[in-house]
């Protein structure tokens, strides 16, 4: 069972890569084309993000391996393939 | 004298060990790796998070085709809304998860309570996105307006109507919740055994499953339209 302090402390990192990457978004509104470095911050913290979401609140870090790996590859690949369309 | 105290101690090691040995036993089939919530569920969630990842893509690639006209129009929302909503979405993820700790406990007054919070988040959730459609209204923006409000008004509604249907499960769970209709168990002989009345918790975990699909949903949707 994931205790409610692991909770606050996963909400509390949500919050953070949240406001990081608003702040970064404003870092590089300067910029007229899409930075690379700006892109690839994003799209890995839409997965740490992703991947405290699949762990903690859905609890699939106590799941069988499977589930969790399936719903991880979701978080991996899709930002990642984004990422790579907004590169290429 | 020596050797009685020897036997002794081998004595009381030896059920120290049993004492461990069975503490580990108990501990490991309370352990065991689970999936929470209904197979259906997650079937259902996975047929969800296919759908969405298609709109995202898509999105990408029309953003790809048409940056100019994309940049444009991302211009006239408001990153600000995109920011309140996911604070809001996380935060009521938060209170259901915490929600399910307490169902986990058999602490029904709290586990209603938190659910409560969660429905008042999606609450805000709802009258942002409702104020955000309202003001592109008024600037006569519309779905037809260009390639970025098509999609923008498909998939921002689409996930509205995933939240909407989160929130009716939500209250459905919190009702049952506040009724006591869930039992928390980790038998499978004793879920066999629940009467009509009282459903397993996983009923409970499969609707806190899916509002933190809608969730995540979110977590890639916001970047895509707010923040790149």
């Amino acid at each position: 069972m994931i205790t409610a302090k692991k909770l606050f402390r996963t909400w509390l990192v949500l919050i953070i890569l949240t406001v990081i990457s608003i702040v970064l978004a404003e870092y590089f509104s300067l910029s007229i084309t899409h930075n690379t470095i700006f892109i690839v911050a994003v799209m890995f913290i839409v997965t740490l993000k992703g991947q405290q979401i699949i762990d903690m609140f859905m609890e699939l870090s106590l799941a069988p391996q499977k589930w969790r790996f399936l719903l991880m590859s979701y978080i991996v690949i899709i930002p990642s393939v984004i990422a790579l369309i907004y590169l290429w | 004298m020596n050797s009685v105290n020897a036997d002794a101690l081998i004595d009381s090691e030896h059920v120290h060990l049993k004492e461990v040995s069975a503490h580990n036993v108990i501990q490991e089939s309370s352990q065991e790796k689970k999936l929470p919530g209904d197979l259906a569920m997650w079937f259902f969630i996975l047929a969800e998070l296919t759908v969405f990842a298609l709109f995202f893509l898509g999105f990408a690639v029309a953003e790809h085709l048409n940056t100019d006209m994309f940049a444009q129009s991302k211009a006239k929302i408001h990153p600000f809304a995109g920011l309140i909503n996911t604070l809001a979405l996380i935060t009521s993820s938060f209170a259901v998860a915490l929600s399910l700790q307490a169902m986990y406990k058999n602490n029904t007054q709290l586990a209603t309570k938190c659910l409560v919070y969660a429905l008042l988040f999606a609450g805000v959730y709802i009258v942002v996105k409702v104020w955000e459609y309202q003001t592109l209204f008024a600037l006569n923006i519309d779905i037809e307006t260009n390639t970025f409000f098509t999609l923008y008004f498909l998939i921002t509604f689409f996930h509205l109507m995933h939240v909407l249907l989160g929130m009716v499960i939500l209250t459905y769970i919190a009702i049952n919740a506040k009724k006591g209709r869930y039992e928390q168990t980790n038998s499978n002989m004793l879920k066999k055994q629940l009467t009509a009345s009282k459903n397993s918790i996983s009923g409970f975990e499969s609707g806190a499953c899916y509002w933190h699909m809608v969730d995540l949903l979110w977590i890639i949707l916001f970047p895509l339209i707010y923040v790149i």
